[in-house]
């Protein structure tokens, strides 16, 4: 047979297939054989990309590159790269329709706890105004054809959404941006002092000049925090968080204040003027998603094993942890995990965890997890500072 | 303290139905489960051999917002990979599950969604049970604070919530597996680990199954657990559902 058909077509076409096309017909079967190697062959186990199972792809900052924001920043992280603009505008107190109530009932707090420490209710006060005002407007564009998946210019998709969620819940639980820096004052100048006042006029306006003479709010810098991913190849969310968090720190608020003659506030054009804001830490995400050898574990209709057993057949790895991973690696994992840690003091502090959609990582990997995040911690903090 | 309160199959023209309220955070839920249905302009399906298993989370007083598209990815992928979506109908079908936050205090714009969470976890798998969608587990769910002080509070109030220092929610499956972890607030591990064993007891209960994998059913020790609650739920439907059945012996 084979001798009848070489006459005609004299070079047979090759039975082997390049790696690249295996990459795409077999692509479980590609990622286990890079990351299970046969005993014989003496190579070690890594993955499709070349990197270890813990080895995160290449991060580089460059803040201030949109000049028309006050804060910007571009992370890349491997093929994923982020866009972020931080842009502040004004919203004054007078617009606020439940202001009056919010300032008597604030009031009323620090009345109430101030046996337990001032530093506590401050920390009250700030989550309360950031969250209440929704001084923090982060959204996340994923339509700016980052993906062949997600066509320019068509409404945000669940994940974009779900995205900007995670960032805003991110900013409040964490308390990133304080609540002082987006103040904007006046302070009335003290016109009645001791013998303006002795001279005796107007008794009856004593307790409003009394109160006047306090400095108050006038008005609020709403920062909005617009993410754009301008090409997505997995893990967006580290990505977008640490464009964030670059941009954040990268942002230059104008000096204001309150123009009492003019009732409206000013803001000065001196650059020298304009302060950056204190952020409070340093929360880095890392991400992780877990790949199951055997990828019919799941729905073949045997028995799942107790969390014991599994335990104790530990010895054949049946999956990996892959951290940071990239489009291809998260199209053959369900089971994802996050992990956001700060360091103080170089204590490490774990600031929002997160594992879904498997049963196979538990305590013992979630341990390696937080170690492998704050390796990670004092890598991107190296990239930020220098950014 | 008051324990939680569900009945199933409540809404006759879905598939299947469960409310779930629990007294601790105030949080009532109806879920409505239709499986397997046909999903409009899903011939292309990303994964045409298993079910698409589709979430809704309906706020009680607004419309769905970034938030419920957060908390509906996380359902998503919980319920996904428990439902045995290649069984026989199932596959290039839909499983479309409906929840809606009937009661309960609202959850603001960029607030954690972790507090109802637990509440949706369980609505949602009754729903399914209800409907008769095939599972490879059950699961039970529980949220945990950790206090100013340090002590663990199980199902904190939305307000105890706030002042906690950090939240954290479990899903255990029935056999002991973590299937779940959502923690927030600042902790390090060893909390979590005391958490988590924490956790591990309301699920599942001090007297886990025993060695031979049944389920010990002494007076008492099945409704202390969650999964015990969950388990016995189902068993009341099961005993009203076949009542004529019973009877006729």
């Amino acid at each position: 047979m084979t001798s009848s058909t070489t006459p005609i077509n004299p070079t047979p076409p090759s039975l082997s297939l390049p790696p690249s096309q295996f990459a795409r017909l077999q692509p479980h079967a590609y990622l286990l054989a890079h990351l299970s190697p046969p005993p014989a062959s003496n190579q070690p186990s890594v993955r499709a990309n070349g990197r270890a199972t813990s080895q995160f792809r290449v991060t580089s900052a460059n803040a201030g590159s949109l000049t028309h924001t006050n804060g910007s920043a571009v992370v890349r992280i491997g093929d994923t790269a982020a866009v972020c603009g931080v842009r502040a505008e004004i919203l004054h107190t007078k617009d606020i329709a439940s202001w009056s109530v919010l300032q008597a009932s604030s009031e009323q707090n620090l009345d109430k706890s101030n046996d337990v420490g001032v530093s506590e209710t401050h920390d009250e006060e700030d989550r309360g105004h950031i969250q209440d005002l929704n001084l923090l407007v982060p959204n996340l564009s994923l339509s700016t054809g980052c993906a062949p998946g997600f066509t320019p210019g068509a409404p945000p998709s669940a994940l974009a959404q779900s995205l900007s969620h995670q960032i805003l819940s991110l900013l409040h639980s964490t308390r990133l941006v304080r609540a002082d820096d987006l103040r904007i004052w006046y302070q009335p100048p003290n016109l009645d002092s001791e013998e303006f006042r002795n001279a005796g006029e107007g008794m009856d306006v004593d307790t409003e000049q009394s109160e006047g003479s306090e400095r108050e709010i006038k008005a609020f810098w709403v920062l909005y925090i617009d993410v754009m991913i301008i090409s997505l190849a997995g893990n967006p969310f580290d990505a977008a968080w640490a464009s964030v968090l670059a941009a954040l720190r990268d942002t230059k608020l104008p000096k204001a204040w309150w123009d009492a003659d003019n009732e409206t506030i000013l803001c000065s054009d001196n650059v020298a003027d304009a302060r950056k804001l204190s952020l409070r830490g340093l929360p880095i995400a890392s991400s992780f998603c877990s790949f199951e050898g055997d990828a019919a574990a799941g729905w073949r209709a045997v028995v799942i094993p107790d969390a014991e057993e599994q335990k104790q057949k530990k010895g054949a790895q049946q999956r990996w942890i892959l951290a940071d991973p990239d489009g291809y690696e998260e199209g053959l994992s369900q089971e994802r995990a996050s992990v956001v840690v700060d360091k103080e003091n170089g204590k490490t502090v774990i600031v929002k965890m997160e594992k879904h959609g498997g049963w196979t990582v538990d305590s013992d990997d979630l341990r390696q997890l937080v170690d492998v995040s704050a390796r990670r911690w004092d890598e991107m903090k190296r990239i930020l500072d220098q950014c | 303290m008051v324990g939680p309160i569900a009945s199933l199959s409540q809404l006759n023209r879905a598939d299947g139905s469960a409310s779930y309220k629990c007294p601790a955070t105030g949080y009532s839920i109806l879920g409505a489960v239709n499986a397997p249905i046909e999903l409009p302009a899903r011939r292309d399906a990303l994964k045409p051999e298993e079910a698409t298993v589709e979430v809704f989370v309906k706020p009680g007083t607004t419309t769905a917002g970034v938030g419920e598209r957060y908390v509906e990815g996380i359902l998503r992928s919980v319920l996904g990979k428990i439902v045995l979506g290649r069984e026989k109908g199932f596959p290039r079908r839909g499983v479309v599950l409906t929840l809606a936050i009937v009661g309960g205090e609202n959850v603001e714009r960029g607030d954690s969604y972790l507090t109802i969470l637990p509440a949706l976890l369980h609505a949602g798998l009754l729903a399914m049970v209800s409907a008769s969608v095939p599972l490879s587990m059950t699961f039970s769910a529980t949220l945990l604070g950790v206090t100013k002080s340090g002590d663990i509070v199980r199902d904190p109030s939305p307000t105890a919530a706030k002042a906690a220092v950090s939240l954290h929610v479990f899903a255990v499956s029935s056999k002991n597996h973590l299937l779940l972890n959502e923690s927030e607030g600042r902790f390090d591990f060893d909390t979590w680990e005391l958490v988590r064993e924490r956790a591990l007891s309301i699920c599942q209960g001090e007297t886990a199954a025993s060695a031979d994998g049944d389920v010990s059913m002494g007076e008492g020790t099945a409704s202390a657990s969650l999964s015990g609650f969950i388990r016995e739920t189902v068993e009341d439907q099961v005993y009203s559902d076949y009542a004529y059945n019973l009877d006729s012996i």
